[in-house]
């Protein structure tokens, strides 16, 4: 089929795309998120956009007025591109609640959409079954219970169902209440069934079930029509055990500091969820009671203290977690604003720094059932590294420090507006061009526009391969300070606040060792099962900060392997991403539980191997150059 | 039965770095002095070639330096002319080479000017005919503008200059490059940094076989065995072809063996260890000769008659045993 090329203004960024395809998908390839609140559909005509020039072939026109027509408005779901294009995605267009992929294509990673749940098949955690029962007699006198065991069981079939009390205690009133025509909810548990609630009438309200993230940093909560398996909210927030600390390690020396802090800490993070659950279920009008069930996925830290087990042992030598796998519990057990009877589950964990997250993400990425071998990063203040395929899977995760996340760096802060997200830096005249979050003053510098600084400041000269600023360099953006020696990226009356916003040696020198510590973790898996950097097929990165990711300029660091860009993949939050696929299907439950064991752990702590790749990764971009091929010397 | 000796097939070899300039080179040496190109690991003449013998060279100050009397004995009467104190390190003790050390550039001493320093060495040069190792004072800021003096003056003599370290190696750099000197570039016991340094180095546009490998080390019984094995990998990593690590090493057991309690603690004190000169001479001998049996090209040492039993030991390995 004929390719050909859209340019998208005032981005100027240009995909090429074959024939027919319409401008909202090559708009998503150029990583530009045009609004589309009906889904191609060209009813809502919240996609316009404007046809510069080109030839298109116009499928529908939805609401469009003639004036809008005239002056070459298009609905970009229904435009199929017939030839090269330059088309304006005017702002009111763009989806701006998130921070929109912009930038050079090549370089981006625009987020892979997952679709495994069509091979996995929809078997929801649970679901709600309406049932007719006969009306009992003097001669037909089953007890309640048991006829309505009785009719369940020709919907389950074979396999132990399970009722608990409180259920049996309203059972007769609600099934006479309901003249014998009744809902039932049931959970789909390991080797069993369990009533979860059972209602008078024949509802038409489905189950609805939550999909958790429960991040160090953030939380992000999913909630999902079970039936259809369509995702009917998504809301995020930051996690309220924030106050406790801003890593894993202090959250644990809290918890652990005085009694009753645990349940302190516990609750912060039940909190969290539970007002994410009260905005949607608020918004959407959804009963709690009709929160049927719950998956979630955390790394192991954030596991232990939702379920309120200590993590004290996590974080003392041999580094032990209570658990790795539990079967399912009660959303009234944990305090969940939901039906209390559902069952919550939680992902698997590998090791006390390997947890449920990771492992969701690896059943996202489907890499335990494929030939090739993925390697799988997520990148936050620990870096966790999976690399693998169907025969076999390694694990390690290795201590970045929280430079990526904004952390221990002058003028660090996250990806959120004002955050410099892009520099480039003339080699000749040491100009500073940038990109800002959300467009406006800068205020700081996030983990991708800090990969991009290395990359540039290396590039113009300015720091050395060790990350030695140059002293022979004559401009005035390059400055000795009483301790440390400085490059100022925006002068204070560009930026938002009153000082100029500058990178120091320092930084640089402590962004050299978050880099080199995920670069090493890498190459430990590589040399534990004895293959080459080469050798990957696929590298899938995850976490927030990913898919802002310069691709190359990470190479030209050093962070990533040499590798070229097609291998690349982005998969966004794959933690929540798994526990919705989980709260699906039941196969990838089940799959979670065996991935969860077939990981091998790689304690990175133990022998020399990861401190010798460490130190010879302190380098730009590494200490062997032979590793580094496409990186100019 | 006869035993057949296994035997390593190296892709490799260390680079070859050559000291000193003759005339017809633009120097004033009456030779030359080549060290490295090993193509095996030390002495395994059986494996592969043994290029080139490892030499030794003598310390001279420029100062007085503050060394204990037994080693200054050596020097008595030219230890305040550092051109008379050369003359009898290659004519009495046979240094192969002179290394003469900058000590009295330093600010915090006697803080002799560029020139002074220039000088010195100019008149070191006209003492002696072997090529010359020359260090600063190891005040990096101090020793960037003596180095540029000191390479200027000698241009063409293809000095070996330091020291080249991980956060001060571009200013000697450039001056050896301008001036035609070969550099020392000098790592503490770390073959990433080593490497590292070796390649920033390199990057300015110094050649390979103008830089030797300082690797640091520590005296006999103060890490010895460490700094041992630390030049066993870079001599490995040589023979299998990693460029970067591929260049002769220097190493300085006069410094640090004369560092040790044991070299300087006299016999009323710790009767037990026997009579403190020869002692105090065993004691760099035995450092020095470890680190030739793990690959270092040159020694930096400071007493003669330990250089004596060094070089007798240096002659024993070279005697094939293919």
């Amino acid at each position: 089929m004929e390719q050909y090329n859209v340019r998208f203004l005032p981005d100027n960024l240009t995909v090429q795309v074959p024939a027919e395809t319409s401008i909202l998908s090559a708009a998503a390839k150029a990583g530009i998120v045009i609004k589309s609140g009906c889904g191609g559909k060209g009813s809502c005509g919240a996609c316009q956009v404007v046809l510069m020039s080109g030839e298109v072939k116009v499928e529908g026109t939805g609401k469009l007025s003639h004036e809008q027509i005239e002056a070459g408005v298009h609905l970009a779901c229904k435009t199929k591109v017939m030839g090269d294009l330059s088309v304006e995605v005017p702002p009111e267009s763009r989806l701006q609640e998130h921070q929109v992929l912009t930038g050079s294509v090549k370089g981006l990673l625009s987020e892979k959409e997952v679709n495994l749940l069509q091979k996995y098949g929809l078997k929801p955690l649970a679901r709600k079954i309406q049932l007719s029962l006969a009306e009992p007699t003097l001669t037909e006198n089953t007890a309640d219970w048991a006829k309505l065991y009785l009719e369940l069981k020709k919907h389950l079939g074979e396999g132990k169902i399970d009722v608990p009390l409180s259920v049996v205690r309203d059972l007769p009133e609600v099934l006479r209440a309901g003249e014998w025509q009744v809902t039932v909810t049931v959970a789909d548990l390991p080797e069993r069934s369990e009533v979860i609630k059972v209602e008078p009438g024949q509802s038409t309200i489905p189950a609805y079930g939550l999909a958790i993230d429960i991040g160090t940093t953030t939380v992000v909560v999913y909630l999902v029509n079970l039936e259809s398996g369509e995702i009917i909210d998504k809301q995020g927030t930051y996690n309220k055990q924030a106050r406790y600390g801003d890593d894993v390690i202090s959250r644990i020396v809290y918890s652990v500091d005085a009694p009753g802090n645990l349940e302190e800490i516990q609750a912060a993070v039940v909190n969290t969820v539970n007002e994410l659950v009260d905005s949607i279920c608020r918004k959407h009008k959804v009963q709690r009671e009709d929160i049927a069930g719950a998956v979630a996925a955390g790394n192991t830290t954030m596991t232990q203290l939702f379920m309120g087990v200590s993590p004290k042992y996590v974080r003392l030598e041999p580094y032990i977690p209570t658990f790795s796998y539990v079967p399912p519990v009660t959303a009234g057990e944990l305090g969940m604003h939901m039906n209390p009877r559902g069952p919550v589950i939680m992902f698997p964990s590998v090791a006390s720094y390997v947890g449920g997250d990771i492992v969701s993400g690896v059943l996202v990425t489907d890499m335990a059932n494929g030939d090739e071998l993925v390697l799988f990063i997520d990148i936050g203040t620990n870096g966790e590294i999976v690399l693998g395929n169907r025969d076999w899977l390694v694990s390690c995760a290795c201590s970045a420090g929280p430079c990526f996340e904004g952390g221990g760096i002058s003028f660090g802060m996250r990806a959120m507006p004002g955050a410099i997200e892009r520099v480039d830096i003339d080699p000749e005249t040491f100009d500073v061009d940038l990109k800002v979050v959300g467009g406006g003053r800068p205020v700081g510098i996030c983990g991708s526009g800090l990969v991009d600084v290395l990359a540039k400041l290396r590039e113009a000269s300015i720091i050395d391969r060790a990350g030695n600023f140059q002293k022979d360099i004559q401009s005035h953006r390059i400055r000795q300070t009483e301790e440390d020696k400085e490059f100022v990226l925006a002068w204070a009356h560009q930026a938002e606040g009153e000082k100029d916003i500058v990178i120091s040696e320092n930084d640089v020198k402590n962004l050299i060792r978050a880099k080199g510590a995920i670069y090493a973790g890498i190459r430990s898996l590589l040399r534990m099962v004895s293959l080459e950097v080469e050798m990957i097929d696929k590298i899938v990165i995850a976490g927030g900060f990913g898919n802002y990711l310069n691709v190359p300029d990470s190479v030209q660091i050093g962070l990533l392997p040499d590798l070229p860009s097609e291998r690349y993949e982005f998969i966004g939050n794959s933690s929540v991403k798994g526990a919705h696929l989980a709260l699906l299907s039941r196969q990838a439950r089940v799959e979670a539980v065996e991935l969860g064991k077939k990981m091998t752990y790689l304690e990175l702590s133990v022998g020399n191997d990861f401190m010798d790749e460490f130190v010879s990764a302190l380098f730009l971009p590494h200490t062997d150059l032979s590793l580094f091929p496409s990186v100019d010397s | 039965m006869a035993v057949t000796l296994v035997k390593e097939r190296w892709q490799s070899r260390v680079g070859e770095v050559v000291l000193g300039a003759t005339p017809a080179e633009g120097g004033t040496r009456s030779h030359t002095i080549t060290v490295g190109g090993d193509g095996t690991l030390p002495f395994l003449h059986f494996e592969g070639a043994v290029a080139n013998r490892p030499v030794v060279a003598l310390e001279v100050n420029d100062v007085e330096p503050d060394w204990s009397p037994r080693l200054k004995e050596y020097y008595a009467g030219v230890i305040n002319d550092p051109a008379a104190w050369a003359k009898k390190c290659v004519e009495e003790y046979g240094a192969d080479l002179i290394y003469l050390k900058l000590t009295g550039a330093n600010p915090e001493g006697a803080n002799r000017t560029p020139a002074e320093c220039a000088q010195t060495v100019k008149d070191v040069l006209a003492a002696v005919s072997v090529p010359l190792i020359v260090a600063g004072c190891e005040d990096a800021e101090k020793d960037n503008e003596v180095m540029a003096a000191v390479a200027e003056a000698a241009a063409g003599e293809n000095l070996l200059i330091g020291l080249a370290e991980q956060e001060n190696y571009k200013s000697i750099t450039a001056a050896a490059m301008v001036h035609k000197h070969s550099v020392i570039a000098r790592s503490p016991l770390d073959i990433n940094i080593c490497k590292q340094l070796n390649i920033l180095i390199n990057e300015m546009g110094l050649p390979l076989n103008k830089i030797v490998i300082d690797p640091m080390i520590g005296g006999l019984g103060f890490g010895l065995e460490y700094a041992y094995s630390i030049m066993e990998r870079a001599r490995l990593g040589s023979l299998v072809n990693d460029k970067m690590l591929a260049m002769p090493m220097i190493c300085t057991p006069g410094y640090e063996a004369n560092r040790a309690k044991e070299a300087n603690a006299g016999i009323e004190d710790f009767p037990g260890w026997g009579d403190l000169h020869d002692r105090g001479t065993m004691w760099e001998a035995l450092t020095a000769t470890s680190l030739v049996q793990t690959g270092a090209s040159i020694l930096l040492m400071r007493n003669p008659e330990a250089l004596k039993l060094v070089k007798q030991n240096i002659d024993e390995l070279m005697v094939s045993n293919a």
